[in-house]
């Protein structure tokens, strides 16, 4: 097949087809977002009167100065960073140890092993007897509460014991027959092997720790403790519920006025970071999961 | 991506779990009035109306804290400090962003891990709890309250109290009391838009009909009228106030069951025809394009940018959306309009003010009557939330810092304060920088001090408002279900909800012709319509026979 293949005048339809319709979807995917960062430097009356699309319409920065000097959302910001690390290298830790040992076939019980984290997937204990574990753990308001228990993904797990099994026995082997032991081959040999599978778990799992709200919200008492994913949410859903909940009396003196721009600034300021990390890990995410899928 | 469930999800969970693992601990709990023994510690000797309360001893109460994005918590408020000051006990806040407070809160009632005070419930959220023996009836320990007890005797609030009782004839919620009823929403309207058209402001929603029309035939390109909170609810303020003006509200304020004064009965809302002449009504706005058929479903935003742009000159308003929403758009993109909220137009029902004079309230967790302080904090929670002081306090915090006394000796905000734009030139905010003001303590009042906010068209307008009666369907008598009744209820409830939500909207944007609302009518019944009234009429008749 060293041949250049002849291009077939379908075949270039296809492509003209294929870039239009991906094209399209970019055009769909990055609109919205591109659309909240020109709201997050236009300014406010623009944003209210719908005028504001793809470029920003006022230029300013007033929203940013607003949110930059809100020493809670710092705070926030910085529980996500440390909330996120923390959780992420906790969870790799446990994931890759437990894929591991499961990829291993001569393991007695291995089936046993396999069932109970399967299980979970199935049937959790809910949301309450979860909360009264949590707290009486000793748990609340603290890291442990967002990272233990979100610490294996079920299906990560599983996507990663696909990958070890394709590894080949025989180097493992030959690396035992040379005096390492099993954490030693676990450590010299499987991982450096593997950094496209760890690459891949740390994007997912960093991801879904950077946007996650609900175990912060549920366990952290202090709003020095949320992460920012919690204080967005109230900035944006908060300005919903009140407007609901104001049929009874009460809000009346509690004007919600979060300006649409404060809101397209947090969000902009939230997503960014996250967004990076993308093109950086990308590459090995591709390889990675086809390995283990394609094998396994 | 974390586990998310609804809030739809943890509610139920929450509610059957506290049903199910706590149904136990239910059950006698008569007379515990009289068995404080030991439960004084800290408490005031004496304690009546106008005394202030201090705790013979520090205390420390924990309270669930609803945290507003406008004014994040702040432990260096003058609201804790001073109140430590005078009363000698210190808050122990449990921080929930605002955004899914209810969550929060059923999760930790069901879990047994709320705090002892847990403000900001709108009644009827506390009825899941209260099977489960989780929250406290607080009408067993009224003696505690002077101030309570006086407000309720002094402004004749016994039968909006009433509506609060479940089947056992305890309530478990203590609201907020006001001593006026406070409408807030009505509609706005662009009197520019009058004055070119030279026409009055409406009085009657047939004015308003009559406006509208005239609206239309000057542009006739647009529909003059373009609605919004209309999600979830659609129409939900309108459909409220507008339902209210033929006695049958619907919106927000929707209730299955109806009280008809005249009947001695309780009526099915959806069904009757006080319901189907203010959906005719909206009906006919729409068919003659006087309404935007967009209004029941656009987002807020939406309707606001029409607003904003000249496409509609009415919306549904509050007294802050008027002022910081709807006036600030205009002004950057039509200087010239002027924006009026005008009373409520009024219906059939004749000059009626349809709000209820409670909000919401503060429910008290069963584990607050075991501690030995128990006594102390219900004193406490009367002064802070029922008496003048404390009120006052709370809403306006102390004088000379932040508050200064008027003329006629009426406490105000002090100049060099601001809140919702009073004095924008001020440097510091009341709630921001104080504390006061704050939605989890500063509920009701007097008049006087509701208003203390307001900006003076706004006093008008209440003014207006406040001269009209309230109509009866307001305070219903009780007619509280037992727990396997609500159970029952509940079910029939949601599919009769969902069922007459979508027919008005039908009905209203023409897609199905009024003259089907007798066949509407029998649809509803084959959802169990009649077996609901049914159990209504059982429920008050019951009361009436055991506590009436």
């Amino acid at each position: 097949m060293v041949k250049r293949q002849k291009v077939t005048r379908g075949y270039r339809i296809f492509q003209v087809v294929n870039a239009v319709v991906l094209t399209g979807v970019v055009v769909v995917t990055l609109y919205p977002f591109l659309n909240i960062v020109a709201r997050s430097f236009s300014d406010h009356a623009n944003v209210v009167a719908g005028k504001v699309n793809l470029l920003p319409k006022g230029f300013n920065l007033k929203a940013y100065e607003e949110v930059v000097s809100d020493s809670l959302f710092w705070t926030n910001y910085r529980n996500t960073l440390f909330y996120t690390f923390t959780a992420t290298v906790i969870a790799i830790v446990l994931t890759t140890c437990y894929a591991y040992v499961l990829s291993k076939p001569q393991l007695k019980g291995r089936g046993l092993l396999v069932g109970i984290a399967v299980f979970t997937m199935f049937f959790s204990g809910g949301l309450i007897p979860n909360y009264i574990l949590v707290t009486s753990l000793g748990l609340k308001n603290s890291v442990w509460a967002i990272a233990l228990p979100n610490a294996i993904s079920v299906f990560n797990l599983l996507v990663m014991k696909a990958f070890f099994e394709s590894l080949p026995s025989e180097l493992e082997e030959a690396a035992a027959v040379d005096g390492l032991s099993t954490y030693g081959i676990l450590w010299r040999i499987v991982l450096p092997l593997s950094k496209a599978i760890v690459a891949t778990m740390v994007l997912f799992y960093a991801v879904s720790f950077w946007n996650s709200w609900f175990s912060a919200f549920l366990y952290m008492d202090k709003q020095e403790l949320w992460p920012v994913t919690v204080y967005l949410r109230n900035l944006i859903a908060g300005a919903t519920s009140t407007a609901f909940g104001g049929n009874a009396v009460t809000e009346g003196a509690e004007a919600l006025q979060v300006g649409a721009t404060v809101k397209a600034v947090a969000i902009v300021l939230t997503t960014l970071p996250i967004l990076l990390v993308y093109p950086f890990i990308q590459r090995y995410f591709v390889s990675g999961v086809m390995l283990g899928a394609v094998k396994g | 991506m974390a586990y998310q469930p609804s809030r739809r999800q943890v509610l139920a969970a929450a509610a059957g779990l506290v049903a199910l693992g706590l149904a136990g601990c239910g059950g006698d709990d008569s007379n515990e009035s009289s068995d404080l023994e030991g439960k004084r510690v800290g408490a005031m000797e004496k304690y009546g109306v106008g005394d202030q309360f201090k705790a013979t001893e520090a205390l420390t109460f924990s309270v669930l804290y609803n945290n507003h994005p406008n004014y994040p918590l702040k432990t260096d408020w003058l609201f804790w400090s001073e109140l430590t000051k005078r009363t000698n006990i210190k808050l122990d806040p449990v921080a929930v962003p605002l955004s899914d407070y209810e969550q929060k809160r059923s999760v930790l009632i069901g879990a047994g891990d709320a705090p002892l005070i847990i403000p900001k419930t709108y009644h009827p959220a506390e009825n899941s709890y209260v099977s489960s023996g989780a929250i406290l009836p607080v009408s067993d320990y009224l003696d505690l309250m002077p101030n309570f007890k006086e407000k309720i005797e002094k402004w004749k609030l016994q039968p909006e109290i009433d509506t609060l009782r479940q089947a056992d004839g305890k309530f478990y919620l203590l609201p907020g009391v006001h001593e006026k009823p406070w409408a807030d929403y009505s509609l706005a309207v662009r009197t520019d838009i009058l004055q070119q058209l030279n026409l009055q402001i409406p009085k009657t929603w047939d004015e308003v009909y009559t406006m509208l029309k005239a609206m239309k035939q000057a542009y006739p390109a647009l529909y003059p009228f373009s609605d919004r909170w209309s999600k979830p609810t659609p129409g939900g303020p309108l459909f409220g106030q507008l339902g209210a003006a033929w006695g049958a509200p619907g919106g927000w304020t929707y209730q299955h069951a109806t009280w008809d004064a005249d009947a001695k009965k309780y009526f099915y809302t959806g069904a009757s025809d006080k319901y189907k002449g203010w959906v005719e009504y909206l009906a006919k706005l729409v068919a003659e394009k006087l309404m935007d058929p967009e209004s029941f479903t656009q987002d807020d935003d939406i309707a606001r940018q029409k607003l904003a742009n000249g496409k509609s000159f009415v919306i549904s308003s509050n007294a802050q959306t008027l002022v910081n929403d709807y006036r600030k758009d205009l002004a950057a993109t039509n200087p010239a309009a002027k924006l009026v909220k005008i009373p409520q137009p009024i219906g059939p029902m004749g000059e009626i003010n349809p709000a209820s004079r409670l909000e919401n309230g503060i429910m008290i967790s069963t584990k607050a009557k075991d501690s030995k302080n128990f006594v102390a904090m219900m004193q406490f929670i009367d002064w802070l939330w029922y008496s003048d002081e404390g009120q006052v306090f709370a809403r306006l915090g102390v004088e000379g810092t932040t508050m200064v006394k008027g003329a006629s000796g009426q406490p105000e905000l002090s100049p060099n304060v601001d809140m919702v734009g009073l004095h924008p030139q001020a440097p510091k905010h009341l709630q921001k920088d104080f504390g006061f003001g704050n939605g989890v303590f500063a509920y009701g009042g007097k008049p006087e001090l509701v208003q203390a906010f307001f900006s003076s068209e706004e006093k008008e307008f209440q003014a207006v408002m406040n001269a009209r009666k309230q109509p009866v369907f307001v305070t219903p008598p009780p007619a509280p279900f037992t727990d396997e009744e609500r159970e029952q209820a509940t079910l029939w409830e949601t599919g009769l909800k969902d069922y007459v939500f979508q027919q008005t909207l039908k009905f209203i944007l023409g897609q199905r012709p009024l003259s089907e609302w007798d066949a509407y009518v029998t649809e509803l019944k084959s959802k169990n319509m009649d077996q609901y009234m049914e159990l209504v009429q059982k429920a008050y008749d019951r009361y009436q026979k055991e506590h009436g």
